[in-house]
């Protein structure tokens, strides 16, 4: 793998990002706001359903915000069409998905580092809160595969028309079995817990949704990338 | 040369139609007078030789549809397009019936509309979705070899979705759902498991003649555009 | 041959270009001249037929083609939020060749006191020599462009004047003004609704 081009791809899209926050910043906005909603939603003093209803809504509102850093993956090439210069280079086009995958982890992983806070702010601090370790993993690992499969699904909804719309239809579909499993995962520390291996299972499915949408991604993109 | 293949089409789409039209009468017959009563469920438990039969139909025509879609990208030739996009839109209508039977089912089994606890209702139901975003892609991209493409790389993503939805439905929730085929083979009864094989059969059948209908009338209408499109072109 | 859709953009090419050759592209707007550069520069797939750059056949041996190519678009290519510097240091990365090429390059084009400007501040002219500089920046054996002549003050005709003079390279221009580049161009292939016109 040309390390020398992938990691010159990923400073890119980190120097850009950090010069004119396009996403970090609304997505930590979005985020914020959505558990407000939640909050509101769910019914102001105790919250119905208590901390494993919230937990639960934790992960629909980190889909639901990486959203936003999808729809804005490919948006740059394409709005100054800077496309035909990274496909004329000499480089692999996985490579350039790949780039894409870890700078849109490193978003989510900072957007989730004022979320999660936040979130324990919200809503733990009455009842009892799910194990943070497991919590955090389990962010990381399905940041892994929103971040793996959100790049090429971006790809594809770029295509066509009316693509704001078009990207969540796309990828939610794809969303709902890692809900699942990170739901799973998080609820089930939540006492009474479920055992270690229950959790280490649920955690082991995301590894395994990460792995299989990695390749998927790494071996389709070419076909999503050319015109 | 083309008259011959198109007539030698014909004959395919027409013979699946006489087949089906033998094998669905047979099975409706057996579905509704042959087989007897479950003991549990009574006389609507028969809406399982329907739901059961159209899921695995909807599943093997995805599996026809993600086939031609890897071939088309493995080889670039574009009728494969229309082989990958016809079953996977036939999928969405027997996906429907799945659906509708399986509420169905879900009212028979469980007394409600849905059923939330069983692990191929919900499986069923991420792919539905998934077959609903297959079409809005398809449809917001101009035809063409882009489409072709893009829908084939779709399609394939599809078939990653199926195991992993599975696995999630499964570790996510109880699983209660009536197993009805055991490692030892089905616990149907001998009369039973004949009659859901007729079901399957008449089925799949069902969906192979209406493949090749739909092929055949998908494939008519771009020859029509493209002659007048060089109708136009000379004039 | 390519198609777009259902519309055939280019059908029917025929073209042969010898090593060392200036070759000009030429005809009417939506004749299919970006159409073709872009099939050669490797960003576009033909649909049909075959294309050879170099010897390399695309688009099977396409990636053996690209460290030959250097290709100047209609757009600059470049990144609006990063400074010049910036832009041909990453151009650099991805061609795999030194970044200490890049303030020589900067330097060909005139650029060498805009390095640390953003490109959203550059002037049209300035992007376009940004552009060209890009495009050498890795020695391409080829070089192909798309109305280079566009938006370039006079200065910058001629120190294009300069670049595309410099021997060792062959060189494919698609333009409107052909009588610009009398004394380089060796040929021209007009170019009209897809096909050479004869």
């Amino acid at each position: 793998m040309n390390r020398r081009a992938f990691v010159a791809l990923v400073r890119k899209d980190l120097v850009l990002e950090l010069r004119g926050s396009e996403v970090v910043l609304a997505m930590v906005t979005f985020v914020v706001a959505s558990f407000v909603l939640f909050r509101f939603g769910l019914g102001g003093g105790r919250t119905a359903g208590g901390t494993r209803a919230a937990t639960g809504l934790l992960w629909v509102a980190i889909v639901f915000t990486a959203m936003l850093a999808l729809a804005r993956t490919f948006a740059r090439e394409r709005e100054h069409a800077i496309w035909d210069g990274l496909l004329a280079a000499p480089i692999d086009r996985a490579l350039i998905w790949l780039a894409r995958s870890c700078s849109t982890f490193v978003f989510l992983v900072a957007v989730q580092v004022v979320a999660l806070p936040a979130f324990w702010l919200f809503f733990l601090q009455d009842g009892p809160a799910p194990a943070y370790g497991v919590l955090v993993a389990a962010a990381l690992l399905a940041d892994v595969g929103i971040a793996a499969l959100g790049s090429l699904v971006a790809g594809l909804a770029s295509a066509g028309r009316a693509r704001e719309v078009l990207l969540p239809v796309l990828y939610l579909p794809f969303a709902i079995p890692l809900v699942l499993g990170a739901v799973s995962a998080t609820t089930g520390t939540i006492p009474p817990q479920t055992s270690g291996l229950h959790t280490l299972e649920r955690l082991g499915y995301l590894a395994l949704y990460d792995t299989v949408f990695v390749l998927f991604g790494w071996g389709l993109f070419e076909f999503v990338v050319e015109d | 040369m083309r008259d011959r293949t198109t007539a030698a089409r014909l004959d395919r789409a027409t013979c699946a139609a006489l087949v089906t039209a033998v094998l669905m009468p047979v099975a409706l017959g057996l579905i509704f007078f042959y087989v007897p009563n479950d003991a549990d469920q009574g006389f609507s438990q028969r809406i399982f030789y329907f739901h059961v039969p159209i899921a695995m139909t909807t599943y093997a025509l995805f599996a026809w549809g993600a086939l031609n879609a890897a071939r088309y990208l493995w080889t670039g030739d574009l009728s494969l397009d229309l082989r990958s996009y016809v079953p996977m839109h036939l999928g969405v209508i027997f996906g429907t019936l799945t659906l509708v039977t399986g509420s169905f089912w879900a009212k028979v089994s469980w007394g409600t509309w849905w059923y939330w606890g069983s692990t191929e209702l919900n499986t069923f139901l991420i792919i539905f979705l998934f077959y609903c975003a297959y079409f809005m892609l398809r449809f917001s991209v101009d035809p063409g070899e882009k489409r072709a493409r893009y829908s084939a790389v779709y399609a394939l993503l599809g078939v990653g979705l199926i195991p992993i939805s599975v696995l999630a439905v499964h570790l996510g929730q109880d699983v209660i759902h009536p197993i009805t085929f055991t490692d030892h083979g089905a616990q149907m009864d001998g009369s039973m498991l004949f009659t859901f094989l007729m079901a399957l059969a008449a089925m799949l059948s069902l969906a192979v003649a209406m493949y090749l209908v739909e092929l055949r009338g998908k494939r008519l209408d771009e020859q029509v555009t493209r002659l007048r499109r060089l109708a136009e072109g000379t004039r | 041959m390519r198609r777009f859709g259902e519309r055939a953009a280019l059908a029917g090419v025929d073209l042969h270009v010898g090593e060392g050759e200036f070759v000009l592209v030429t005809g009417p707007n939506g004749a299919g001249k970006t159409t073709l550069l872009r099939v050669l520069a490797t960003v576009l797939r033909p649909s049909e037929g075959a294309v050879s750059v170099g010897g390399h056949e695309l688009p099977r041996a396409a990636d053996k083609a690209r460290p030959r190519i250097g290709y100047v678009a209609h757009g600059p290519l470049t990144y609006p939020g990063l400074t010049a510097r910036e832009n041909l240091e990453l151009y650099a990365a991805l061609y795999g060749v030194s970044g200490d090429l890049v303030a020589p390059a900067l330097d060909r084009v005139g650029l060498d006191d805009r390095g640390r400007d953003p490109v959203s501040e550059f002037s049209r002219g300035m992007s376009q020599r940004l552009a060209l500089a890009r495009a050498c920046l890795h020695g391409p054996s080829l070089l192909l462009l798309d109305e280079p002549t566009a938006g370039l003050d006079a200065d910058g005709r001629d120190l294009l004047r300069e670049v595309l003079a410099e021997p060792g390279r062959t060189v494919i221009v698609s333009t409107h003004e052909p009588a610009w580049f009398e004394g380089l161009a060796t040929s021209e292939v007009p170019i009209r609704a897809g096909r050479v016109a004869a």
